[in-house]
């Protein structure tokens, strides 16, 4: 698929049908996530992936944004104690920013072999990191759910009037 | 009595009621409206399994809670009218009881 395509094609997809998703095709997602850019190579994060339908329904449980239950959940994590070794003040700042971009890699790569994603951040991370046994310094950061589309949401209508060129206020047209 | 299916339901409810609290601490004002109702909607589907008198109430409550829930955010004037006349239906049942 043309990247383009991607870009354009992914939306927030919140419903998706009972079937099951691959262990391979989800291995390729989280694949996708650990080649997204990272700030000093530091690689501050964690990919849980839940299929167990009963986590996935406890996970849903704490999470006020997972309308429906799904087939896989991905939770991405940051990793507090890598992040603040390598740059203590910023680290974590830098740690969410890595995880966003993980994010948008994951779900790019789904669109790609025909998946619906959502990314969640109304869940209560406490809850979640208790629930998958995690230790106090992998945080999760967001949620994404993972399945085959059952609805097909319309694109929202995208702000072109952010965009300038050379200076803030500058408009311009592209050649 | 409740059956264990149900109680285990309410608990999973009371989850969702739980985390939205403390997340709305943080989050935009218009969540908690949305969350309010969809714990409503949720709470109905429980109670229509349970075969109470009040099914028809309860599913056509919900059916009117979710054909308008989304759009809280993208059309307020849409969701604030869903809740009049929730409001205004619900009422009418309390009348008759």
């Amino acid at each position: 698929m043309e990247l383009e395509k991607a870009i354009l094609g992914r939306r927030s997809v919140r419903k998706f049908t009972a079937k099951p998703i691959e262990k391979k095709v989800l291995n390729e997602l989280l694949t996708a996530g650990i080649w997204s850019p990272t700030a000093g190579n530091i690689q501050p994060w964690a990919f849980i992936c839940v299929t167990d339908p009963e986590m996935v329904h406890k996970i849903r449980v704490v999470s006020p944004g997972m309308f429906w239950s799904t087939s896989a959940v991905i939770c991405v994590c940051s990793d507090q104690e890598k992040a603040s070794k390598a740059a203590a003040k910023e680290g974590k700042t830098l740690s969410l920013f890595d995880c966003a971009m993980a994010a948008q890699n994951i779900m790019l790569r789904a669109y790609d072999l025909g998946l619906g994603t959502c990314v969640i951040r109304s869940f209560n991370q406490a809850a979640a990191r208790e629930l998958l046994g995690a230790p106090e310094h992998i945080q999760p950061e967001l949620l994404i759910i993972v399945g085959y589309s059952d609805q097909a949401p319309k694109a929202p209508r995208r702000n072109m009037e952010v965009i300038f060129w050379e200076a803030y206020g500058q408009r311009g047209e592209a050649e | 009595m409740i059956s264990d299916d149900l109680y285990r339901e309410l608990i999973d409810l009371m989850g969702y009621m739980l985390t939205s609290a403390r997340g709305l601490l943080d989050e935009p004002q218009a969540y908690g409206p949305f969350r309010l109702v969809e714990g409503i909607s949720r709470l109905c589907e429980l109670l229509e399994k349970e075969d109470v008198a009040d099914s028809t109430f309860l599913s056509r409550l919900r059916a009117r809670i979710d054909e308008s829930k989304f759009s809280v955010i993208s059309d307020p004037d849409t969701f604030t009218q869903m809740l009049d006349e929730v409001v205004l239906d619900y009422a009418k049942k309390l009348k008759e009881r």
